[in-house]
Formats: structure tokens, sequence, C-alpha cells
């Protein structure tokens, strides 16, 4: 068995740099990969169970992860280092340097029942029809792919998904739908997603769940977060409805 | 104490600092765009500072004191007018029921924060009152203030505050000789703007970076509270290749794929994939805050020590600040 690595390690060079004077930014790489992903998922688990005086939040993305800290605090803090900036990256070099336990990684399973296809999901004959496929073989084919959440952005709760089928491949419209609706999922280009809140956009949207994927009321108000697994399962309408209820 | 809006103006929103909790969950910071001034009119009525204000947008709003009520605004949008008189900003004001405010126009600014003893009363919703419009939470039912809303304070008064009052009632006083100085407080140019540059600035070709540093922008239409797009010389790339989207915070300066510069603020996403190449020092971010479509501006650049150490110093003095109005009513 491989010797175990470390978080920071010459696979993984990491470079630091100040985002603003109360965030910074560590970049793990620079292409996206799912080993890139569990890297950063467990650093950021390993960063909330080894705080430092001062951490006020940290944002995962594809290849980076940036971490926001209150200077008042960190400045009078004993960590070392000269300036905040210095003192901030220095902690998270020498927590860097701690082996990575990647069985300690927590993974999120989550499946989102969709209904596809009819009035909720509009453009699935589009996307039937530039793959040369029926509409079947659309919701079979998008229902038993295996996803990952590699980081949230765009709008509140939304996740930018790897895993999609390059079969389903459609460009987005080329004038976008004024109004999304909640829920909607959609294709575009290779990616697929769901839209959290209701908003503008040129996705293909092949169906619709009734999960709600950013609730304020809920304590974490995402459903899906970065590093999260996802399948889809088709559901018929009246599933939906059920739901709804 | 409460309030209810007569005219909300172009777009009256509840603030506070901003929610930074869920930032890995997309939910952007909000809060108040010009937060020296959020925080001025909080000081000026004996509050924390990350008790919730109304920002203003311009002027044309009017409000109408419901109770006997403790007031302070701060900022570059309007001056508050009672009784055809101008009413002195950073200064705590006290209204008898039924007196009507009215905002004129600042020709300076664009925001203007109002402040109550005790801080205005909304929901926390994920840790902040702030009101983020585009997925209509926060804030008076995650909208913008409408005619007839009503607003009143959510904490009991502290002794500052009860102190400020009283001495008020007691002499008849609409506001007290003392005021917040705000102006010493922001740099003597407004229109130079420090910046310190970012990560991606060798993305960029030199004589690119030179104009950034020296020549002047005007503030496009295309600003909101999302982010401010400017017009320019667009700067050309040396580096072709893509940002994968990685977090930003407002104030960072994006160059979009045409070139040109957009300047994020409180309402903008919390991530992007367009290369940086500078954020305004923190310090001088309350003043893009007031920036107007059309205003002429010019970059500066400070090292990063230098912005932190900036920080660090404009927080001592508003600490000073606090520390030196409970004096005036704490024994």
């Amino acid at each position: 068995m491989a010797e175990q690595e470390t978080y920071f390690s010459d696979d993984y060079p990491i470079k630091i740099y100040g985002l603003s004077e109360q965030s910074l930014t560590i970049e793990f790489g620079t292409v996206i990969n799912e080993n890139l992903l569990s890297l950063i998922t467990g650093f950021n688990q390993l960063l909330f169970k080894k705080p430092f005086p001062g951490l006020v939040t940290a944002v995962p993305a594809y290849c980076t992860l940036t971490v926001f800290y209150d200077p008042l605090i960190i400045s009078t803090s004993g960590l070392s280092g000269t300036t905040c900036y210095d003192k901030v990256s220095n902690y998270l070099k020498k927590l860097g340097s701690a082996k990575r336990e990647q069985s300690t990684v927590i993974t999120d399973n989550v499946i989102i029942p969709v209904c596809y296809g009819g009035i909720y999901g509009p453009d699935i004959a589009t996307v039937a029809l530039t793959n040369g496929i029926t509409e079947n073989e659309v919701i079979t084919i998008h229902s038993s792919g295996f996803y990952t959440v590699f980081m949230i952005g765009f709008v509140p709760g939304f996740a930018y998904m790897g895993g999609m089928d390059r079969v389903l491949a459609t460009p987005r419209k080329a004038i976008p739908d004024s109004k999304i609706p909640a829920g909607a999922v959609g294709i575009a280009g290779t990616q697929t997603g769901i839209y959290p809140i209701e908003t503008p956009g040129g996705w293909q949207i092949i169906g619709r769940t009734p999960l709600k994927l950013f609730d304020v009321n809920r304590s974490q108000p995402s459903l899906l977060r970065g590093g999260a697994r996802v399948t889809f399962k088709p559901i018929k309408v009246e599933e939906f409805n059920d739901y709804a209820v | 104490m409460k309030i209810s809006i007569m005219k909300p103006g172009l777009l009256s929103t509840v603030q506070d600092l901003g929610r930074y909790g869920y930032l890995s969950q997309a939910v952007p910071v909000a809060g108040a765009m010009d937060q020296l001034s959020h925080r001025l009119a909080n000081k000026a009525v004996g509050n924390d500072d990350d008790l919730a204000t109304i920002e203003f947008t311009y002027a044309g709003a009017s409000f109408k004191a419901e109770t006997d009520v403790l007031l302070a605004y701060s900022g570059d949008g309007a001056f508050l007018v009672y009784n055809e008189e101008l009413m002195p900003a950073e200064k705590p004001l006290f209204f008898c029921a039924s007196s009507i405010i009215k905002l004129i126009a600042n020709p300076i600014g664009v925001r203007t924060y109002l402040a109550v003893a005790g801080g205005w009363s909304v929901p926390n919703v994920m840790g902040s009152k702030s009101t983020y419009l585009t997925a209509g939470f926060g804030g008076l039912k995650g909208r913008a203030l409408q005619k007839g809303d009503v607003l009143g304070n959510g904490n009991e008064l502290n002794l500052v505050s009860a102190g400020i009052k009283d001495q008020l009632i007691k002499n008849e006083l609409i506001f007290p000789n003392w005021r917040i100085s705000r102006e010493s407080l922001l740099p003597h140019n407004r229109q130079t703007l420090r910046v310190v540059l970012a990560n991606e600035i060798n993305w960029f070709d030199a004589t690119s970076i030179i104009s950034f540093l020296t020549k002047s922008y005007n503030v496009d239409r295309r600003s909101n509270r999302m982010g401010y797009h400017l017009v320019g010389k667009p700067l050309m790339r040396k580096v072709k290749r893509e940002l994968l989207s990685t977090a930003v915070t407002p104030g960072i300066i994006q160059v979009t794929g045409s070139g040109d510069l957009v300047i994020l603020m409180a309402d903008c996403q919390t991530t992007g994939g367009y290369p940086r190449i500078a954020h305004i020092a923190a310090v001088d971010l309350p003043l893009c805050a007031q920036l107007k479509p059309g205003d002429e501006i010019r970059f500066s650049e400070i090292s990063q020590d230098e912005a932190e150490e900036l920080y660090l110093e404009r927080e001592h003095d508003l600490a000073l600040i606090t520390t030196a109005i409970s004096l005036k009513y704490i024994r």
C-alpha cells in the first residue's frame, strides 16, 4: 500500500493568494477532476474540525478553497506571522502538512426524483432530436447516470455537476427563457443542472423535481454540497403532485 | 419606535453588514453597499454596527414617524429634511410622533442609510437581516420597501441610545451639538480608488496593466447592487486560457471576455470565472457604493500589506468613535 499522502504534497503543489483583506484562496490545481474534489472536500472538513480563531467561512470551488477570516481577531491572535494574511497562510500550511484521512471524508448521497417530459420538461424533444434518440432514451440515460457535485455557485443552491453522458449534450437556447421555475432540470452543453430558484436561463429543460434545492428555512438551505453524489429517479406526474401537497 | 413609508423612492431595502455564513451554498454577502455610512448611522444612535439600517437609493423617499423616534442618517444619496429644514447627517435626530421626513437630492452620491435606536426589526434569515432581492429573502419579506410599510426598532434601547434620547427630550432638541466626522474617514481625493493587484494580473499584457493604473474609467449605466460596469480602454489578455470558477467577493474587479472591467458589489455571485485584475481596498469600497453612472474614476496601486494595514487602522478609528460616544452617556 502506498504511503499515506498529506493534503499539500508534491502531487498537489498548492499556491496561496490573497483575495481581499478578509479572504485568501488556496489553489490545489488547475484542472477539474475527482481526486482534486476529494482533496478539497477533505481539507475543508479538516479546517472546520480544527478551525483557527477568526475563521468566518470557507468556499470550495473546482480547484480552490477560499477561506474568509476576521482580521481584527487574527491580528490579536497568537498565530505566527506578521500580517493577518501571513498568520492565516501559515496556519493553513501547517494544517495541510497533516496526513490525509480519506476514509473520514463525508460524502452525501442524494437521490433526486424528476418528472421528465410533458409540461415539466418542455425541451425534452429538442434534446432527443439533437442527439438522434427517443425521449424515453433521454430519460433512461439521464436517470441511470452517477453525478458528482463539484461546487455550488451562480445562484443560491445551484450545483455544478459532472458525470452526464455526452450522448445527451445539447447546446443552450439561442434566446434564454425569461423565467425558468425552481426545480427545473436542464441540460446546457455537456452539463446538467437544477434551477434552485426561479431565474431567467437558457438551459434545455427536460424535467422538474418537486424537491426544494434551496430552502431558507432548512438548517442547510442548499440540498446539495460540494462533493455530493447525485442520482436522478424518474417519477410520474401523480407522484410529483403528491410531493407538492 | 415606528415609522411608516409614505414614498419608497427608487430602491429602499433593509440591510446590515451582510450574510457570510452561507457563501459555500452560493448565498451572496448582500448587506449595505456603503458599509462605512451604514456603521456611522448606527453609531450615531448608539447602536452596534451590525444592526439593520434602511438603504435608500437617491432621493424621493419620505416617511412618517408613527411614534417618537430616535434616528440618524449617513451617506451621499440624499439629505433628510424636516419642517423644510435640512437635518445634519451623522448625528442622532429625535422626531416626535407624526413628524414627516423627506429625502431630497444630494448631488454627490447614490446611497443613504437610516438607522433607528435599537435597529430596524425584520427577521433574521441565515444569520442576517440583509435583503437579497434576486432570491427574495431577507429584509422585509424579501422585497424592497413599499408605500405603507411600517418598520420599528427590534431591540430595547441600550444605555447609550437611552441617554441620547433623554438628553434630547429634556433639552427639547432635535439633535445634540456633537457629530461624527465622516469626512475625516474619507480620502481627500474620492475619484482615485486604491487597488491591490490580483492573482491573474499576469494574464494581461503590460500595456493593459499600465493603462489600468493610469487611465480614467467611467461608471456605466449597467451598474447596480451586483456590480458596476466601467467604460474605458478595454484590457488585452496575454494568457488566453479560461479561469475555472472560483470564489469572488465584493470589491474584486473582473475583466470580461471583451476586456471590460466590472467591479463586483454587495449582491455579487459567490463564484466567478472571469480573470481578476485587482480588488478595491476595503477602506475605499464605501466610495464605490456612492458612484453614479458617468462618474470618472482612476485606480492607484497599493500593496496587499498596506491594504490590510489601512483596514486595521480604519477599524481602530471606528472603535474610537464608539468609545467616544459611549463616554458622553455612560459614566
